[in-house]
């Protein structure tokens, strides 16, 4: 089952405050313009772009956090516009902004969101122990969210928004802020996601991060979809050089031209 | 229906598994109200002991000894008397300026023979003046133990002349000044607590919710733990339904010890220093009184809860939606204040569909023994009518990616 990307175009009103930082007069931000593309099981999609192209947004939508002014996103069948709490089932989301409340511990957390995703009480010991261990959780299983570092928090954090074990995985900069290790871990359990036939979307702005994991890719600026291919094929256009590509976007939209 | 408990238990365990806000949302508000009317009804006590223990120093002019008799036979003050030939009018004055004599009573002279001739042609009622100070607290209340010297006097006086009649024309005929009917007294004492405990509640069912409310709707959007919540497949209304339940629990039980701290200090507050001792309102109340106290109170619970929660989903921080509330609870004050010294509920059935002023009446309905049923039922079933609809504009609120995204 794929996720498809469908048109989705979104648009934010600015207030004068925004305005003002963004030394515009325009009263209106197109943050994502006409997108399409469509992510396939056992794969990683990439969606690459710098601050404030649009990945979020884009995300936000196919997680139904916010509505897309036109256009759709169809999740394993289920469109984010009519059946939005079917999406919700499907995906696991991750996004700075999700975040846990400090005063719980893991295991409290991890049983809560079991249950609203309707899972019964075995079923979520039984994620528990598979999560847990592969994130080393169980050690702070019981330390409230508040007084965990900044790496087992985002384990966490990936251990519950998985813990309904979800087709559909999208991950917004996962790795933000995280060391070396940590940032690992979670880049290998990406790949783990991609062999058990997983879908899964990662936005980040960190290049070589696409070169390692992504089967395919789509590069986001300023809300436009400028890239949407397999890994392989933009590699070879790009003579094996992303950077190279992604910065000559850049200065293509710069200067308000459009790649042919 | 799962869900709606998932979120209520855990809505509850956030304050019951944290030492500080049980004893913030939960034991201080009755300690406090408890220690607070009490050491004001204490010190009230206190200071009529002190009044009623200090030996009142009068100096008086031309006193007549039939006066100074009722004075040592019917009281037990035993003030100190001295006449003004001791010192001069001057002095006393200062004196009492000084606070070292009470007061001072000047009869006019031959008072006995002036009231003996009073009701001839010519000749008019004898005069007593009075100097007290009135900064004075022990001089200010000799002024009343004196008045009620003076009465006696006349009392006896009037007794004296004109025989047992005079009782029955100076006095209430069927009592000996107090009412006897039990249901009557029972009136009077529920009035006095309609006039203190509508205001009370409501005060208390606002700030119990206040404590809460906004962190567990404002903060999560503070803090960006909504949007997890929100991207679970719950019904938003499930999520409104159950965040609404467990806080109006959660100011239910702050209100409820604000209500204990009430109960127990009430003696203290109406008497406030009055020797009558303790009113103890389980002697006053019957059982349904209380159980529809607790009607009225949880349906207003429901409906303050309701409205700080769409106010805290509707704020961007805890910070302002604890200045959007405010206006609401000034206002609920104002009703409750407004209400206070009519001592009668509101007989008009549409003051039973405005809510909180349905509710501070129907207290005073209660607490006054005329409680009229339609008027209950409409003010229970309007308080619910304003839930749903609180929790139907709360579900909008948490639908609004504008509201629940805002920044």
């Amino acid at each position: 089952m794929s996720l498809e990307v469908k048109n989705i175009s979104k648009t934010f009103q600015l207030s004068r405050k925004q305005r003002k930082l963004n030394s515009t007069d325009e009263k209106k931000k197109t943050a994502v313009n006409d997108i399409s593309f469509t992510a396939f099981p056992g794969e990683i999609f990439g969606l690459l772009g710098p601050n404030g192209a649009g990945k979020t947004t884009a995300l936000r939508i196919i997680s139904t956090l916010i509505k897309p002014d036109s256009g759709d996103v169809i999740v394993g069948g289920s469109s984010v516009k009519d059946d939005s709490y079917d999406v919700r089932s499907k995906i696991g989301f991750l996004t700075s902004e999700l975040k846990l409340e400090d005063h719980f511990t893991p295991n409290y957390l991890f049983k809560y969101f079991g249950r609203l995703h309707g899972l019964e009480d075995d079923k979520i010991m039984e994620r528990k122990e598979v999560l847990f261990d592969r994130f080393g959780i169980n050690p702070f299983a019981e330390v409230k969210v508040g007084d965990l570092s900044t790496g087992m928090k985002q384990k966490t954090s990936i251990a519950i928004s998985l813990v309904h074990n979800p087709d559909f995985i999208i991950f917004d900069e996962p790795t933000n802020g995280l060391d070396v290790l940590t940032a690992r871990s979670v880049t290998d359990y990406l790949l783990e996601l991609k062999e058990q036939q997983k879908t899964v979307i990662l936005s980040t702005h960190i290049l070589s991060v696409v070169e390692k994991l992504c089967d395919r890719v789509g590069i986001i600026i300023n809300g436009k979809l400028k890239v949407s291919d397999s890994m392989d094929n933009v590699m070879k256009e790009s003579n094996n050089d992303l950077e190279e590509l992604f910065f000559k976007l850049i200065e293509e939209e710069e200067l308000g031209g459009f790649r042919q | 229906m799962k869900n709606i408990l998932t979120i209520f238990k855990k809505e509850f365990y956030r304050v019951m598994s944290d030492r500080r806000l049980i004893f913030t949302a939960i034991i201080l508000p009755g300690l406090a109200i408890y220690l607070m009317y009490s050491i004001l009804g204490n010190a009230a006590t206190g200071m009529e002991t002190d009044i009623d223990s200090h030996k009142m120093i009068i100096y008086t002019e031309n006193m007549p000894t039939e006066f100074r008799n009722v004075v040592n036979l019917q009281f037990d003050d035993n003030p100190e008397f001295h006449d003004i030939s001791e010192s001069t009018f001057d002095e006393v004055s200062l004196m009492i300026k000084d606070g070292d004599v009470d007061i001072f009573l000047s009869f006019e002279e031959n008072f006995m023979d002036r009231l003996d001739e009073y009701e001839q042609a010519g000749y008019s009622l004898p005069n007593i003046q009075t100097y007290y100070n009135n900064s004075e607290r022990y001089s200010s209340a000799s002024l009343n133990k004196v008045n009620q010297f003076i009465n006696a006097f006349m009392f006896m006086e009037g007794l004296e002349r004109y025989g047992e009649a005079y009782t029955i024309l100076s006095m209430n005929a069927d009592t000996d000044g107090f009412p006897t009917s039990i249901e009557y007294e029972n009136k009077g004492i529920g009035q006095g607590f309609a006039m203190l405990l509508p205001m009370l509640i409501v005060m208390f069912l606002f700030s119990g919710a206040m404590s809460i409310g906004p962190d567990s709707i404002a903060g999560e959007k503070e803090r960006g733990t909504i949007a997890t919540l929100l991207i679970t497949p719950v019904k938003r209304s499930q999520i409104a339904i159950g965040k609404v339940f467990s806080l109006s629990l959660i100011s239910l039980m702050s209100a409820t010890s604000s209500f204990i701290g009430v109960m127990f200090s009430i003696g203290n507050l109406v008497n406030m220093g009055d020797a009558a001792g303790d009113i103890n309102p389980l002697d006053i109340y019957t059982i349904t009184d209380f159980l529809m106290l607790f009607a009225v109170i949880l349906g207003t619970v429901m409906v303050v809860v309701g409205l700080i929660s769409v106010i805290s989903a509707y704020a961007k921080s805890i910070k302002e939606a604890g200045m959007l509330i405010m206006p609401f609870y000034f206002i609920s004050i104002f009703v409750g204040i407004s209400t206070m010294f009519s001592g009668e509920a509101s007989q008009s059935l549409v003051s039973y569909l405005i809510p909180i002023y349905s509710s501070v009446n129907m207290i005073i309905a209660i607490l006054t023994f005329e409680v009229v049923g339609t008027h209950f039922l409409i003010m229970v079933l309007s308080s619910l009518g304003y839930l749903v609809l609180l929790i139907f504009v709360l579900n909008k609120l948490f639908q609004s990616e504008k509201i629940m995204f805002s920044k």
